[in-house]
């Protein structure tokens, strides 16, 4: 039962952490192609755009919501295995399609629809199985057989 | 060519952020709770965890990266391409940090390769 808690815990968490990161993209991508307007190469003037990346509010709320993203994300691997948090975590990259494609008007081919499902059966299949490989000396047989399934 | 080798250099940091905070992470204990006070003990510790700054450091390394190549490419091409990490992450998991990763979770994770490949695809 604990694991299933643990788990049910860790998507959650998860879950938010993805929301976070992806709503924090989109805003720095706004943000920074806002402030590369009318700029021919990066290299040449970077200070000066550092400056104004730091000025421009949707970049800093940009870090603020992965800021969000990094407190949650740590908060998950003190408690499940990096191996179990990074595939889940990998929906980021379908949250992220479709809010460039919906907010940014970013184009989004039917192949890389495609890879979306892909993704998508993926994350199931990681989170079907056990959060926590790592530290289980003091658990249950049960628990530490489960790891194996 | 910079694109390709800006992406290399983002999932590289990133990853090694990743097996840094799992580390500390994992020196630090289980958080459990979301309370303020809780959650500032926990900071403080993280802050003067080595593995964690070392994280922070490859993070931003990572952000900066990132920042530079969405000034001229797509966010929908860009995140896609450099979620290679999940790959790289899951093998570093495996062996540097010793997870067990059962069958379910390997055949999971090459989807996940696979589709992060085909979104890449401009």
């Amino acid at each position: 039962m604990r694991t299933w808690t643990e788990r049910t815990e860790i998507i959650a968490l998860l879950g938010i952490a993805i929301v976070s990161q992806a709503i924090g993209n989109v805003l720095l991508s706004q943000g920074m192609k806002f402030i590369s307007e009318g700029s021919s190469t990066i290299w040449s003037n970077w200070l000066a755009i550092s400056l104004q990346a730091v000025r421009t509010p949707s970049i800093l709320f940009g870090v603020g919501f992965l800021i969000m993203f990094f407190v949650l994300f740590a908060t998950t691997l003190s408690r499940a295995d990096l191996s179990f948090v990074l595939p889940a975590i990998s929906s980021e990259v379908i949250v992220n399609v479709a809010f460039a494609n919906y907010f940014l008007q970013e184009t989004v081919s039917a192949t890389r629809w495609l890879g979306v499902v892909l993704i998508s059966i993926g994350v199931v299949l990681v989170v079907r199985s056990s959060p926590r490989t790592f530290g289980l000396e003091n658990e249950p047989v049960a628990v530490r057989q489960e790891v194996n399934q | 060519m910079i694109t390709a080798l800006t992406i290399a250099v983002i999932v590289l940091a990133d990853t090694a952020a990743d097996v840094f905070l799992t580390k500390g992470m994992r020196q630090i204990g289980e958080v459990t709770s979301f309370a303020p006070r809780e959650l500032l003990i926990v900071a403080g510790r993280a802050l003067s965890n080595h593995h964690v700054l070392a994280s922070m450091a490859f993070m931003a390394m990572h952000l900066t990266g990132f920042l530079i190549v969405l000034s001229w490419a797509d966010l929908s091409f860009v995140f896609p391409a450099t979620a290679m990490v999940y790959v790289v992450g899951t093998l570093a998991a495996k062996f540097i940090l010793g997870e067990t990763i059962s069958v379910h979770r390997w055949a999971g994770t090459m989807l996940v390769c696979l589709g992060v490949g085909l979104v890449s695809i401009p």
